[in-house]
Protein backbone atom coordinates (compact mmCIF):
# COMPACT_ATOMS: atom_id res chain seq x y z
CA UNK A 1 0.00 0.00 0.00
CA UNK A 2 1.28 3.46 -0.92
CA UNK A 3 0.19 6.00 1.64
CA UNK A 4 0.51 9.76 1.54
CA UNK A 5 -1.49 11.46 4.27
CA UNK A 6 -2.18 15.10 4.80
CA UNK A 7 -4.53 17.04 7.02
CA UNK A 8 -6.87 17.90 4.15
CA UNK A 9 -10.38 16.57 4.50
CA UNK A 10 -10.83 14.88 1.14
CA UNK A 11 -8.99 11.58 1.22
CA UNK A 12 -8.87 9.50 -1.94
CA UNK A 13 -8.53 5.73 -1.67
CA UNK A 14 -7.88 4.02 -4.98
CA UNK A 15 -7.10 0.50 -6.10
CA UNK A 16 -8.15 -2.31 -8.38
CA UNK A 17 -9.49 -4.63 -5.71
CA UNK A 18 -12.83 -3.36 -4.38
CA UNK A 19 -12.65 -5.27 -1.10
CA UNK A 20 -9.16 -3.99 -0.35
CA UNK A 21 -10.22 -0.42 -1.20
CA UNK A 22 -13.24 -0.70 1.10
CA UNK A 23 -11.06 -1.99 3.96
CA UNK A 24 -8.51 0.79 3.44
CA UNK A 25 -11.31 3.39 3.39
CA UNK A 26 -12.66 2.14 6.72
CA UNK A 27 -9.20 2.24 8.21
CA UNK A 28 -8.66 5.79 6.95
CA UNK A 29 -11.96 6.83 8.46
CA UNK A 30 -11.02 5.48 11.87
CA UNK A 31 -8.34 8.14 12.14
CA UNK A 32 -10.79 11.04 11.84
CA UNK A 33 -13.43 12.28 14.26
CA UNK A 34 -16.16 13.41 11.86
CA UNK A 35 -16.45 11.93 8.43
CA UNK A 36 -17.87 9.39 6.05
CA UNK A 37 -17.14 7.33 2.98
CA UNK A 38 -18.27 8.21 -0.56
CA UNK A 39 -18.46 5.01 -2.57
CA UNK A 40 -18.50 4.15 -6.25
CA UNK A 41 -21.90 4.13 -7.97
CA UNK A 42 -23.72 6.24 -5.41
CA UNK A 43 -25.85 7.48 -8.31
CA UNK A 44 -26.83 3.94 -9.35
CA UNK A 45 -25.70 4.46 -12.96
CA UNK A 46 -23.72 1.22 -13.03
CA UNK A 47 -26.45 -0.67 -11.24
CA UNK A 48 -28.78 0.39 -14.05
CA UNK A 49 -26.16 -0.53 -16.63
CA UNK A 50 -25.81 -4.01 -15.12
CA UNK A 51 -29.45 -4.78 -15.84
CA UNK A 52 -29.59 -2.98 -19.20
CA UNK A 53 -30.49 -4.70 -22.45
CA UNK A 54 -27.57 -6.93 -23.39
CA UNK A 55 -28.41 -6.66 -27.07
CA UNK A 56 -27.68 -2.94 -27.05
CA UNK A 57 -23.97 -3.61 -27.51
CA UNK A 58 -21.19 -3.58 -24.94
CA UNK A 59 -19.94 -0.19 -23.76
CA UNK A 60 -16.35 0.69 -24.56
CA UNK A 61 -13.79 1.84 -22.01
CA UNK A 62 -14.46 5.41 -23.10
CA UNK A 63 -18.19 5.08 -22.54
CA UNK A 64 -17.60 3.48 -19.14
CA UNK A 65 -15.30 6.32 -18.09
CA UNK A 66 -17.90 8.89 -19.14
CA UNK A 67 -20.35 7.09 -16.88
CA UNK A 68 -17.79 6.95 -14.07
CA UNK A 69 -17.31 10.70 -14.41
CA UNK A 70 -21.09 11.26 -14.31
CA UNK A 71 -21.27 9.18 -11.14
CA UNK A 72 -18.37 11.12 -9.64
CA UNK A 73 -20.10 14.41 -10.45
CA UNK A 74 -23.13 13.08 -8.57
CA UNK A 75 -20.97 12.07 -5.58
CA UNK A 76 -19.29 15.47 -5.52
CA UNK A 77 -22.63 17.25 -5.58
CA UNK A 78 -24.51 15.20 -3.03
CA UNK A 79 -21.86 13.66 -0.79
CA UNK A 80 -18.37 15.10 -1.03
CA UNK A 81 -18.83 18.86 -1.37
CA UNK A 82 -21.68 19.16 1.19
CA UNK A 83 -19.68 17.18 3.76
CA UNK A 84 -16.55 19.24 3.17
CA UNK A 85 -18.61 22.41 3.50
CA UNK A 86 -19.71 21.19 6.94
CA UNK A 87 -16.08 20.69 7.91
CA UNK A 88 -16.23 16.90 7.77
CA UNK A 89 -13.72 14.54 6.26
CA UNK A 90 -14.71 12.52 3.23
CA UNK A 91 -12.99 9.34 2.19
CA UNK A 92 -13.68 8.90 -1.52
CA UNK A 93 -13.22 5.23 -2.32
CA UNK A 94 -12.49 5.05 -5.18
CA UNK A 95 -11.74 8.52 -6.52
CA UNK A 96 -9.75 9.57 -9.58
CA UNK A 97 -6.71 7.32 -9.81
CA UNK A 98 -8.67 4.09 -10.21
CA UNK A 99 -10.58 5.41 -13.21
CA UNK A 100 -7.54 7.10 -14.72
CA UNK A 101 -5.48 3.92 -14.42
CA UNK A 102 -8.24 1.90 -16.03
CA UNK A 103 -8.55 4.37 -18.89
CA UNK A 104 -4.83 4.40 -19.56
CA UNK A 105 -4.67 0.59 -19.34
CA UNK A 106 -7.47 0.40 -21.90
CA UNK A 107 -5.43 2.52 -24.28
CA UNK A 108 -7.18 5.87 -23.91
CA UNK A 109 -5.03 8.98 -24.34
CA UNK A 110 -3.81 10.57 -21.14
CA UNK A 111 -4.95 14.03 -22.33
CA UNK A 112 -8.54 12.81 -22.77
CA UNK A 113 -8.63 11.11 -19.38
CA UNK A 114 -7.13 14.14 -17.60
CA UNK A 115 -9.59 16.53 -19.24
CA UNK A 116 -12.55 14.33 -18.38
CA UNK A 117 -11.91 14.66 -14.65
CA UNK A 118 -10.99 18.32 -14.74
CA UNK A 119 -14.13 19.19 -12.75
CA UNK A 120 -13.03 17.12 -9.76
CA UNK A 121 -10.96 18.73 -6.98
CA UNK A 122 -7.62 17.24 -6.14
CA UNK A 123 -7.67 15.26 -2.93
CA UNK A 124 -5.73 16.53 0.03
CA UNK A 125 -4.47 13.04 0.73
CA UNK A 126 -4.32 9.87 -1.30
CA UNK A 127 -3.99 6.19 -0.52
CA UNK A 128 -3.37 3.73 -3.32
CA UNK A 129 -4.03 0.11 -2.41
CA UNK A 130 -1.87 -2.28 -4.38
CA UNK A 131 -2.64 -5.48 -2.49
CA UNK A 132 -5.51 -7.78 -3.29
CA UNK A 133 -7.55 -8.57 -0.16
CA UNK A 134 -8.79 -11.99 -1.12
CA UNK A 135 -6.47 -12.96 -3.93
CA UNK A 136 -9.13 -12.33 -6.58
CA UNK A 137 -7.98 -8.96 -7.80
CA UNK A 138 -10.75 -6.92 -9.30
CA UNK A 139 -13.81 -8.12 -7.47
CA UNK A 140 -16.93 -7.52 -9.55
CA UNK A 141 -18.18 -5.23 -6.79
CA UNK A 142 -15.74 -2.54 -7.89
CA UNK A 143 -15.50 -0.29 -10.92
CA UNK A 144 -12.46 -1.94 -12.48
CA UNK A 145 -13.83 -5.48 -12.17
CA UNK A 146 -17.20 -4.37 -13.48
CA UNK A 147 -15.67 -2.46 -16.39
CA UNK A 148 -13.30 -5.28 -17.36
CA UNK A 149 -16.20 -7.71 -17.34
CA UNK A 150 -18.26 -5.45 -19.57
CA UNK A 151 -15.52 -4.87 -22.09
CA UNK A 152 -14.46 -8.49 -22.17
CA UNK A 153 -18.06 -9.51 -22.72
CA UNK A 154 -17.94 -11.96 -19.82
CA UNK A 155 -16.32 -14.81 -21.72
CA UNK A 156 -12.80 -13.65 -22.41
CA UNK A 157 -11.03 -14.39 -19.15
CA UNK A 158 -7.58 -13.92 -20.60
CA UNK A 159 -8.39 -10.43 -21.88
CA UNK A 160 -10.13 -9.52 -18.62
CA UNK A 161 -7.11 -10.61 -16.59
CA UNK A 162 -4.76 -8.71 -18.88
CA UNK A 163 -6.74 -5.49 -18.49
CA UNK A 164 -6.93 -5.91 -14.72
CA UNK A 165 -3.18 -6.43 -14.50
CA UNK A 166 -2.52 -3.47 -16.79
CA UNK A 167 -4.74 -1.26 -14.60
CA UNK A 168 -2.87 -2.39 -11.48
CA UNK A 169 0.43 -1.65 -13.20
CA UNK A 170 -0.77 1.82 -14.20
CA UNK A 171 -1.80 2.54 -10.62
CA UNK A 172 1.74 1.84 -9.50
CA UNK A 173 3.03 4.46 -11.91
CA UNK A 174 0.86 7.32 -10.67
CA UNK A 175 2.46 10.02 -8.68
CA UNK A 176 0.03 10.49 -5.84
CA UNK A 177 -0.04 13.95 -4.28
CA UNK A 178 2.16 14.56 -1.29
CA UNK A 179 1.68 17.30 1.15
CA UNK B 1 -4.84 -6.58 -29.81
CA UNK B 2 -5.76 -4.32 -32.66
CA UNK B 3 -2.45 -2.95 -33.87
CA UNK B 4 -0.96 0.49 -33.48
CA UNK B 5 -3.07 3.62 -33.79
CA UNK B 6 -0.94 4.74 -36.75
CA UNK B 7 -1.70 1.54 -38.66
CA UNK B 8 -5.38 1.82 -37.79
CA UNK B 9 -5.41 5.39 -39.11
CA UNK B 10 -3.91 4.14 -42.36
CA UNK B 11 -6.54 1.43 -42.55
CA UNK B 12 -9.29 4.00 -42.00
CA UNK B 13 -7.89 6.30 -44.67
CA UNK B 14 -7.57 3.47 -47.18
CA UNK B 15 -11.10 2.28 -46.54
CA UNK B 16 -12.78 5.67 -46.81
CA UNK B 17 -10.85 6.86 -49.83
CA UNK B 18 -11.18 3.66 -51.85
CA UNK B 19 -12.51 4.81 -55.24
CA UNK B 20 -13.94 1.36 -55.95
CA UNK B 21 -16.77 1.60 -53.41
CA UNK B 22 -19.43 4.12 -52.40
CA UNK B 23 -18.11 5.60 -49.21
CA UNK B 24 -20.28 6.20 -46.18
CA UNK B 25 -21.58 9.71 -45.68
CA UNK B 26 -22.57 11.40 -42.44
CA UNK B 27 -25.10 14.22 -42.63
CA UNK B 28 -26.10 16.04 -39.45
CA UNK B 29 -29.25 18.08 -38.90
CA UNK B 30 -28.78 20.66 -36.17
CA UNK B 31 -30.86 23.46 -34.75
CA UNK B 32 -33.02 24.47 -31.82
CA UNK B 33 -36.29 22.77 -30.92
CA UNK B 34 -39.09 23.87 -33.19
CA UNK B 35 -36.82 24.51 -36.15
CA UNK B 36 -38.37 21.72 -38.22
CA UNK B 37 -35.36 19.38 -38.31
CA UNK B 38 -37.38 16.22 -37.88
CA UNK B 39 -39.79 17.07 -40.70
CA UNK B 40 -36.89 17.83 -43.02
CA UNK B 41 -34.99 14.74 -41.93
CA UNK B 42 -37.94 12.52 -42.86
CA UNK B 43 -38.39 14.18 -46.25
CA UNK B 44 -34.67 13.97 -46.92
CA UNK B 45 -34.53 10.30 -45.97
CA UNK B 46 -37.41 9.43 -48.29
CA UNK B 47 -35.72 11.25 -51.15
CA UNK B 48 -32.32 9.63 -50.47
CA UNK B 49 -33.91 6.18 -50.53
CA UNK B 50 -35.49 6.98 -53.88
CA UNK B 51 -31.99 7.88 -55.07
CA UNK B 52 -30.73 4.44 -54.08
CA UNK B 53 -28.97 5.30 -50.81
CA UNK B 54 -28.93 2.85 -47.93
CA UNK B 55 -29.93 5.24 -45.12
CA UNK B 56 -29.52 4.88 -41.37
CA UNK B 57 -31.02 7.43 -38.98
CA UNK B 58 -29.72 8.14 -35.50
CA UNK B 59 -31.46 10.46 -33.10
CA UNK B 60 -30.12 12.35 -30.13
CA UNK B 61 -30.19 10.49 -26.81
CA UNK B 62 -31.26 7.20 -28.36
CA UNK B 63 -28.64 4.65 -27.31
CA UNK B 64 -30.53 1.57 -26.16
CA UNK B 65 -27.96 1.15 -23.40
CA UNK B 66 -27.74 4.69 -22.03
CA UNK B 67 -31.11 6.26 -22.85
CA UNK B 68 -33.00 4.49 -20.02
CA UNK B 69 -30.38 5.73 -17.55
CA UNK B 70 -30.81 9.33 -18.68
CA UNK B 71 -34.58 9.11 -18.88
CA UNK B 72 -35.00 7.92 -15.30
CA UNK B 73 -32.77 10.72 -13.98
CA UNK B 74 -34.47 13.37 -16.05
CA UNK B 75 -37.85 12.28 -14.75
CA UNK B 76 -36.82 13.08 -11.17
CA UNK B 77 -34.95 16.22 -12.23
CA UNK B 78 -31.78 14.89 -10.65
CA UNK B 79 -29.10 16.01 -13.10
CA UNK B 80 -26.55 18.77 -12.66
CA UNK B 81 -25.13 20.36 -15.84
CA UNK B 82 -22.00 18.17 -15.57
CA UNK B 83 -24.01 14.97 -15.11
CA UNK B 84 -26.35 15.97 -17.93
CA UNK B 85 -23.38 16.58 -20.21
CA UNK B 86 -21.46 13.42 -19.29
CA UNK B 87 -24.45 11.10 -19.62
CA UNK B 88 -25.31 12.53 -23.03
CA UNK B 89 -21.64 12.17 -23.95
CA UNK B 90 -21.85 8.47 -23.00
CA UNK B 91 -25.01 8.05 -25.06
CA UNK B 92 -23.34 9.73 -28.03
CA UNK B 93 -20.16 7.64 -27.77
CA UNK B 94 -22.14 4.42 -27.57
CA UNK B 95 -24.09 5.36 -30.72
CA UNK B 96 -20.92 6.38 -32.55
CA UNK B 97 -19.40 2.98 -31.80
CA UNK B 98 -22.50 0.83 -32.23
CA UNK B 99 -24.52 2.59 -34.93
CA UNK B 100 -22.80 5.42 -36.77
CA UNK B 101 -19.32 4.10 -37.53
CA UNK B 102 -20.45 0.56 -38.40
CA UNK B 103 -22.92 2.07 -40.89
CA UNK B 104 -20.35 4.44 -42.38
CA UNK B 105 -17.83 1.61 -42.66
CA UNK B 106 -20.45 -0.39 -44.57
CA UNK B 107 -20.88 2.48 -47.04
CA UNK B 108 -24.26 3.65 -45.76
CA UNK B 109 -25.53 7.19 -45.44
CA UNK B 110 -26.14 8.21 -41.85
CA UNK B 111 -28.52 11.05 -41.01
CA UNK B 112 -27.98 12.30 -37.48
CA UNK B 113 -30.98 14.16 -36.08
CA UNK B 114 -28.82 16.29 -33.79
CA UNK B 115 -25.11 15.63 -33.40
CA UNK B 116 -22.35 16.73 -31.06
CA UNK B 117 -23.08 20.40 -31.74
CA UNK B 118 -26.33 19.96 -29.80
CA UNK B 119 -24.25 19.05 -26.77
CA UNK B 120 -21.89 21.95 -27.32
CA UNK B 121 -24.71 24.50 -27.65
CA UNK B 122 -26.78 23.20 -24.75
CA UNK B 123 -23.93 22.48 -22.35
CA UNK B 124 -22.31 25.86 -22.90
CA UNK B 125 -25.74 27.50 -22.49
CA UNK B 126 -25.85 25.66 -19.15
CA UNK B 127 -22.61 27.35 -18.15
CA UNK B 128 -20.07 24.65 -18.93
CA UNK B 129 -16.72 25.40 -20.55
CA UNK B 130 -16.72 24.86 -24.33
CA UNK B 131 -13.17 23.53 -24.33
CA UNK B 132 -14.00 20.90 -21.69
CA UNK B 133 -17.15 19.74 -23.49
CA UNK B 134 -15.42 19.57 -26.87
CA UNK B 135 -12.65 17.42 -25.41
CA UNK B 136 -15.16 15.13 -23.68
CA UNK B 137 -16.46 14.31 -27.19
CA UNK B 138 -13.01 13.44 -28.56
CA UNK B 139 -12.03 11.74 -30.74
CA UNK B 140 -14.22 14.01 -32.83
CA UNK B 141 -16.18 12.62 -35.73
CA UNK B 142 -16.90 15.40 -38.22
CA UNK B 143 -19.98 15.06 -40.43
CA UNK B 144 -19.58 15.46 -44.18
CA UNK B 145 -22.31 18.07 -44.01
CA UNK B 146 -24.05 19.89 -41.19
CA UNK B 147 -27.40 21.48 -42.03
CA UNK B 148 -28.20 24.11 -39.44
CA UNK B 149 -31.87 25.03 -39.24
CA UNK B 150 -31.89 28.64 -38.22
CA UNK B 151 -34.88 30.17 -36.45
CA UNK B 152 -35.24 33.05 -34.04
CA UNK B 153 -35.83 32.37 -30.34
CA UNK B 154 -39.32 33.78 -30.74
CA UNK B 155 -40.21 31.39 -33.58
CA UNK B 156 -38.74 28.43 -31.68
CA UNK B 157 -40.76 29.38 -28.60
CA UNK B 158 -43.98 29.84 -30.56
CA UNK B 159 -43.66 26.52 -32.40
CA UNK B 160 -42.72 24.49 -29.33
CA UNK B 161 -45.34 25.93 -27.02
CA UNK B 162 -48.13 25.84 -29.62
CA UNK B 163 -48.87 22.19 -28.86
CA UNK B 164 -47.20 21.37 -25.54
CA UNK B 165 -45.38 22.64 -22.49
CA UNK B 166 -41.60 22.24 -22.69
CA UNK B 167 -40.22 19.74 -20.22
CA UNK B 168 -37.93 20.69 -17.34
CA UNK B 169 -34.56 20.23 -19.07
CA UNK B 170 -35.79 21.32 -22.49
CA UNK B 171 -36.87 24.57 -20.85
CA UNK B 172 -33.52 24.84 -19.08
CA UNK B 173 -35.27 25.18 -15.73
CA UNK B 174 -32.28 23.48 -14.08
CA UNK B 175 -30.23 26.60 -14.80
CA UNK B 176 -32.66 29.49 -15.26
CA UNK B 177 -34.40 29.20 -11.85
CA UNK B 178 -37.61 30.29 -13.58
CA UNK B 179 -40.73 28.44 -12.43
CA UNK B 180 -42.76 29.01 -15.59
CA UNK B 181 -41.54 26.50 -18.22
CA UNK B 182 -42.59 28.70 -21.14
CA UNK B 183 -40.75 31.75 -19.83
CA UNK B 184 -37.76 29.60 -18.90
CA UNK B 185 -37.72 28.04 -22.36
CA UNK B 186 -37.64 31.47 -23.98
CA UNK B 187 -34.64 32.52 -21.89
CA UNK B 188 -32.80 29.24 -22.32
CA UNK B 189 -33.36 28.87 -26.06
CA UNK B 190 -32.05 32.39 -26.57
CA UNK B 191 -28.76 31.27 -25.01
CA UNK B 192 -28.74 28.01 -26.97
CA UNK B 193 -29.32 29.79 -30.29
CA UNK B 194 -26.54 32.25 -29.50
CA UNK B 195 -24.17 29.30 -29.02
CA UNK B 196 -25.45 27.62 -32.19
CA UNK B 197 -24.87 30.78 -34.23
CA UNK B 198 -21.25 30.89 -33.00
CA UNK B 199 -20.74 27.21 -33.79
CA UNK B 200 -22.25 27.70 -37.25
CA UNK B 201 -19.53 30.24 -38.01
CA UNK B 202 -16.66 28.29 -36.44
CA UNK B 203 -17.54 24.94 -38.00
CA UNK B 204 -18.89 26.18 -41.31
CA UNK B 205 -22.42 24.80 -41.08
CA UNK B 206 -24.75 24.99 -44.07
CA UNK B 207 -27.44 27.33 -42.80
CA UNK B 208 -31.03 26.67 -43.81
CA UNK B 209 -33.51 29.45 -43.21
CA UNK B 210 -36.06 27.45 -41.23
CA UNK B 211 -38.57 30.30 -41.28
CA UNK B 212 -39.21 29.49 -44.98
CA UNK B 213 -41.77 26.96 -46.23
CA UNK B 214 -41.18 23.22 -45.78
CA UNK B 215 -41.00 22.69 -49.56
CA UNK B 216 -38.47 25.46 -50.11
CA UNK B 217 -36.23 24.13 -47.35
CA UNK B 218 -36.40 20.60 -48.72
CA UNK B 219 -35.44 21.68 -52.23
CA UNK B 220 -32.55 23.71 -50.82
CA UNK B 221 -31.29 20.72 -48.81
CA UNK B 222 -31.42 18.43 -51.85
CA UNK B 223 -29.48 20.90 -53.99
CA UNK B 224 -26.86 21.51 -51.31
CA UNK B 225 -26.48 17.78 -50.69
CA UNK B 226 -25.94 17.05 -54.39
CA UNK B 227 -23.31 19.77 -54.49
CA UNK B 228 -21.56 18.62 -51.34
CA UNK B 229 -21.64 14.82 -51.57
CA UNK B 230 -18.56 14.61 -53.74
CA UNK B 231 -16.37 16.23 -51.12
CA UNK B 232 -13.37 14.09 -50.22
CA UNK B 233 -13.28 12.20 -46.94
CA UNK B 234 -12.07 14.38 -44.10
CA UNK B 235 -8.78 13.16 -42.70
CA UNK B 236 -9.77 14.76 -39.39
CA UNK B 237 -11.89 11.63 -38.89
CA UNK B 238 -8.94 9.24 -38.97
CA UNK B 239 -8.55 9.34 -35.18
CA UNK B 240 -12.23 8.61 -34.52
CA UNK B 241 -12.26 5.68 -36.93
CA UNK B 242 -8.95 4.32 -35.61
CA UNK B 243 -10.30 4.52 -32.05
CA UNK B 244 -13.36 2.52 -33.09
CA UNK B 245 -11.27 -0.06 -34.94
CA UNK B 246 -9.14 -0.47 -31.83
CA UNK B 247 -12.23 -1.04 -29.69
CA UNK B 248 -13.53 -3.61 -32.16
CA UNK B 249 -10.17 -5.29 -32.45
CA UNK B 250 -10.10 -5.92 -28.72
CA UNK B 251 -13.35 -7.82 -28.78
Amino acid sequence: MTRHRASAQLIAVDGVDAAAVAAAAKEALRAVTRGGISRWDASGVFQDLAVADGDAGAPSARTLLLLYAADLAFRLRWQIRPALAEGRTVVAAPYLFTAMAFGRAAGLPSSWVMNLFRFAPRPGAAIVVHESRDGRRGSKDGFVGFACDRIAGGDEERFRRKLLDATAARLRQFHVPRR
Amino acid sequence: MAGSIASLRRRARKHFTDPAGRRGLLVAFEGPDGSGKTTQRKLFKTWLKSEGYDVVTTKWNSSELIKPIIKSRKSVRALSPEEFSLLHGADFRHRVEQVILPALWAGKLVIADRFLFTALARDVARGLDLDWVLKVYQPLLWPDMVFYFSVSPVTSGKRVTATRTPNFYEAGQDVTDVDDPVESYQRFITRVIREYESLALIFNFITVDAERSIGEQHRQIRALFVKGRERPWSDWNADAVADWLAVNGRR
